[in-house]
């Protein structure tokens, strides 16, 4: 029996080639989108997972509010970690983790720039799971200049992975011992260090300060502990431990701190969330969003569905030309669940076929679609543990889901309707079938406004006004190397032609740059109901010319004014949160941090009011900033005006080598300000991909199901053709019933994807907004995409001979 | 074998209400072969369905050998078909995706005959009909006198008692319309019941006995001699 099921749905699947073909590429290419978006959905949901422990791992975060400013940190105070492991039992271990940012490592001759490096306390391996392939996990980063690298590291500085014991020169003059090697960090871990150097070096590491926040912190709790427990414990811990040193400091108890209404509140969050649901400051790397979870699996479950859909669609159609089988099968006897099973086992062979197909396409593309979504997602072991029964799951429940409809609808023809031919009438009224059209082109223009949307947002932050000039402006990032001679080097840039103008400073517009804080008082009672806590920038005179920042009122530092030393630049949105109405001539008392007293304040004039500019995603609303006069070296930007730029790039590098043996590390800001908004490019260009994808496969289904509808009225068209009709007449009578479902699809669709892409832009702070073009363009576009695809059928279909079709009967 | 009396049938649509079979009564023996006539439209395939269990009568009582059945469900009247009945059919009802061999198969895999004995079956009933040598072709590969004796060897490779033929010979030229009648006398001969419908005077003449129809009510029966 079931030999003859394959037999039967084998050849009958040969017999139809091109229907065959339809079904299986549409299939197919459905599966392949849909795994290739569940390889990255699993990629996403995976981060620190590699870590055996990591439901027992939590990262202590804090939230401050001061005043009405608030910020979210990740980061908490230093003595925190040893602590918690002391006082509270469950907490069985905890590690410190803390940022080097850039450190130089000597090899042979050179300085070489790195990156990626972080103090870490021991316990480091402890808690997470860094399998260590030399050195003894236990005592690696226990003593002072000690360092572990990873295996690539140590490759790429020794040729060799074996190399405890050996000493490397950091930063010109600190030797550091290798004490371990440990694997490659992997691709789906929140951090991703390449030195990991002892915190026992770091002499902050040992203060008792409790009022900073600057040490990402993780505990490990013990088996079965309640992280809600320790959770709710933290911030009377912490009262308990920390009041004196409050008073001292700020001069009140937290009692009071709070009824002032600010606040410090800490926090867990479970290492297993930081990569999708953390993006506080002082993070160890960028996190992404799990909105962008959800937006991928929509899209993989859309295009499954659709390509659901068109099977059941085809297969449906389809039963004109396998009623009459039916109607003999049911005469010799088959019962109902007899011709069930043999349709069931007909689509579940298709998907079969399609399953492999999309298998072979999904592994073959994945470098490709790696490259294109910045993962290095490989098919190892541990995928085919989910992806076979995922494989074999789908064959079975996507054939039995595709093939149900066919195989029900197929198998209750009466045999003597069917013998007689009365099939037709049936088969034309399809009230499912439209259904499907329109479910499948409401996705379809569900996904093109969305893609629409998402291409103007991105066309939106790239081409608008920032507030600043990035064109044309160089940045030299590593100009701290020349110490006290910075400025030198920067006033010799100055000299050559093709440089407008330079400005010496880290702080710079652009989000991959340093951040940094301070506290600012509206007048000597220093309440902090009267403070703001805005961005705190250190410039110098040129640094609004050479940025290109326009001034909304007063003026910029002049370099001649001794008093400007004690001025300060505020932006509209920090007048605006001060509520001055004429910001020029205010005074503000900047805190130095510690004690809340006058003594330790400094006192500024405000100047000048810039014009907002966004130095900060667009995700978020421009900040208040405040900028002031004060000698910082960490880079160098340039405004340039080059003809040959090639020709300036290396007058500016020989100029460097004068001064250090150090590479000059460079990059241009509007590179800078690409690199920030990398990943939505890349959401952005993988959602327009598969989009597209899930049209084509929509199209595949309209174009089968056209090709049927035509062939189904061969005879109906003959006779008109006899009667006199024209072929536009009947080309315009074919495209009309699905232009119809088309429209009907539009209908519904567009109100749903204007609520959902709404939302999406709610996540920004500047924001486009739908306009009635995008509605009109995605409405056109299904349309013009199904009037094509039917086009091809009915032309064909009207151009028959009519004779031949009216001879078959 | 087979015994209806006053048999009706109706068939409505929207406004309509046609009479197919109007309060129709006959008998058929065993061992007869039985030819209905009628014009267009008076009746005959509505009988054919009927009497083949392939659709219900509306009033009246239909015993089959013995059983009443005229109230049986769609699955009991299945049963009793695919064990009972043979059907041949004017345009033969080949399934296209199947051999000469797996077509006539078909009737012993519903009725759950194993696999060693449909072979045997299957190659005795193709050497009766002498298309043993097509057994591996393809219906769109046979000529039409071909295509129908593999619709008849289907139609008896279960040893029905009965075999319901609608015009058989209806789509054939004359030499393999007479071939085809031959082949129904001997089955005749060898003891199966055949009913068949025909437009055909010529092909009625190989019966025993012609029931002709008008308007779903008996108006005439020949003995043929």
């Amino acid at each position: 029996m079931f030999k003859n099921y394959i037999k039967t749905a084998f050849r009958s699947l040969l017999k139809n080639k091109g229907f065959t073909a339809i079904n299986i590429l549409g299939l197919a290419l459905g599966l392949c989108a849909c795994l290739l978006i569940v390889f990255y959905v699993v990629d996403e949901l995976s981060y620190d997972r590699y870590n055996t422990k990591h439901d027992r791992i939590f990262r202590v975060n804090s939230d401050l509010k001061l005043g009405e400013n608030r910020k979210d940190y990740a980061v908490i105070m230093p003595p925190l970690a040893k602590t918690l492991i002391a006082e509270f039992p469950y907490v069985e271990d905890a590690v410190r983790v803390k940022n080097a940012y850039t450190i130089h490592v000597k090899k042979g001759d050179v300085n070489m720039v790195e990156s990626k490096a972080a103090f870490a306390d021991p316990s480091l391996f402890h808690v997470f799971t860094l399998p260590m392939l030399t050195g003894d996990a236990k005592t690696a980063l226990a003593e002072p200049n000690s360092l572990v690298l990873t295996e690539s590291t140590a490759v790429r500085y020794f040729g060799k992975t074996d190399v405890v014991g050996t000493t490397m020169t950091l930063n010109e003059n600190q030797n550091f011992k290798v004490t371990g090697v440990i694997k490659d960090l992997p691709k789906t871990s929140h951090f991703n260090f390449d030195f990991f150097l002892s915190m026992a070096t770091w002499e902050d590491s040992r203060s008792n300060a409790w009022l900073r926040n600057d040490y990402t912190t993780y505990v490990l709790l013990k088996d079965k502990a309640d992280a809600k427990k320790l959770s709710a414990s933290l911030n009377p811990f912490l009262y308990k431990v920390s009041g004196d040193q409050m008073k001292k400091e700020i001069g009140m108890s937290y009692n009071d701190f709070e009824k002032s209404g600010s606040y410090f509140r800490m926090d867990l969050i479970p290492l297993t969330d930081i990569h999708l649901k953390s993006n506080r400051i002082g993070e160890l790397g960028a996190n992404s969003t799990i909105q962008y979870v959800y937006i991928f699996s929509a899209i993989a479950i859309f295009i499954l569905l659709i390509a659901c859909v068109n099977f059941m669609n085809l297969s449906t159609a389809r039963s004109a030309n396998r009623a009459r089988e039916v109607g003999v099968r049911k005469v010799l006897g088959s019962s109902r669940s007899f011709l069930v099973a043999q349709f069931l086992s007909e689509s579940i062979m298709v998907t079969f076929f399609a399953t492999i197909i999309a298998l072979v396409f999904a592994v073959g593309l994945l470098p490709q679609f790696n490259q294109l979504a910045g993962k290095e997602m490989a098919v190892t072991s541990s995928t085919l543990i989910w992806l076979i029964p995922a494989a074999v799951f789908t064959v079975l429940f996507v054939g039995a889901l595709a093939g149900s409809y066919p195989a029900f609808f197929l198998s209750a023809f009466q045999p003597i309707e069917v013998l007689k031919g009365k099939l037709s009438a049936g088969f034309k009224g399809g009230g499912l079938r439209s259904f499907l059209v329109v479910f499948q082109f409401g996705i379809s223009v569900f996904l093109i406004m969305g893609t629409l949307v998402i291409k103007n947002q991105l066309n939106f932050i790239q081409t608008t006004n920032l507030g600043f000039n990035r064109d044309q402006v160089l940045v030299i990032q590593n100009a701290y190397e020349l110490n006290k001679e910075t400025k030198t080097f920067k006033n010799e840039l100055t000299q050559l032609p093709g440089v407008t103008s330079a400005t010496m400073t880290d702080f710079l517009p652009v989000s991959v740059n340093r951040r940094s804080t301070s506290i600012f008082f509206k007048d000597a009672t220093l309440d902090q109901k009267n403070s703001i806590f805005p961005q705190s920038w250190e410039v110098d005179t040129e640094w609004i010319p050479t940025l290109d920042i326009k001034m909304a009122a007063g003026r910029n530092f002049a370099a001649d004014r001794v008093s400007d030393s004690s001025a300060i630049i505020i932006n509209e949105a920090a007048a605006k949160f001060l509520g001055y109405k004429n910001a020029l001539g205010q005074t503000l008392y900047k805190s130095n941090g510690g004690k809340t007293e006058l003594s330790n304040t400094v006192k500024y004039e405000v100047i000048g009011v810039m014009k907002d500019f966004h130095y900060s995603s667009m995700h978020e609303k421009i900040e208040p900033l405040i900028i002031r006069l004060a000698e910082n070296n960490g880079s160098i930007s340039l405004r340039v005006n080059a003809s040959n730029l090639p020709a300036l790039m290396s007058q500016i590098k020989t100029k460097w080598a004068g001064f250090s043996p150090v590479q000059m590390n460079y990059s241009f800001m509007d590179q800078d300000f690409d690199a920030s908004y990398r990943s939505e490019q890349r959401v952005g260009t993988i959602f327009i991909i598969f989009t597209t994808l899930a049209i084509i496969i929509a199209c595949l289904g309209l174009f089968g199901l056209a090709a049927y509808a035509a062939e189904q009225r061969t005879k109906e068209i003959g006779i008109r053709k006899v009667l006199g009709a024209s072929v536009s007449a009947i080309v315009g009578m074919l495209s009309k019933d699905f232009v119809k479902l088309v429209v009907i699809s539009i209908v519904f669709a567009v109100p749903l994807a204007w609520y959902c892409m709404t939302l999406w832009l709610q996540d920004f702070a500047y924001r486009v907004n739908i306009q009635w073009w995008v509605v009109a363009v995605a409405g056109l576009a299904a349309i013009a995409i199904a009037v094509i695809t039917v086009s091809f059928q009915s032309v064909k279909a009207a151009l028959a001979n009519p004779v031949k079709s009216l001879k078959n009967e | 074998m087979i015994k209806i009396t006053n048999l009706e049938k109706f068939y409505r649509t929207e406004e309509v209400e046609t009479i197919a079979l109007n309060k129709l009564s006959m008998e058929v023996n065993t061992g007869e072969f039985v030819a209905i006539m009628g014009p267009s439209g008076c009746g005959k395939s509505t009988l054919l369905n009927i009497l083949g269990m392939l659709d219900d009568p509306d009033a009246g009582s239909y015993v089959f050998n013995g059983t009443e059945i005229a109230h049986f469900n769609e699955r009991k009247r299945a049963d009793l078909r695919k064990h009972n009945i043979g059907f041949v059919f004017q345009s033969f009802n080949l399934i296209d995706e199947l051999t000469v061999f797996e077509n006539v198969e078909l009737p012993l895999i519903y009725t759950g005959v194993s696999s060693a004995d449909r072979v045997k079956r299957v190659e005795e009933v193709l050497d009766k009909m002498q298309i043993m040598h097509r057994r591996n072709h393809y219906p769109q590969q046979l000529s039409g006198g071909q295509q129908q004796r593999v619709a008849i060897a289907r139609a008896v490779v279960n040893k029905p008692k009965l075999i319901l033929a609608d015009e058989p010979t209806g789509n054939l030229d004359s030499s393999n319309g007479n071939e085809v009648m031959e082949l129904l006398t001997d089955l005749n001969e060898q003891g199966t019941t055949i009913i068949m419908v025909t437009h055909s005077e010529h092909d009625a003449r190989y019966s025993h006995r012609i029931i002709r129809l008008l308007d779903g009510q008996t108006v005439m029966e020949n003995i043929m001699v």
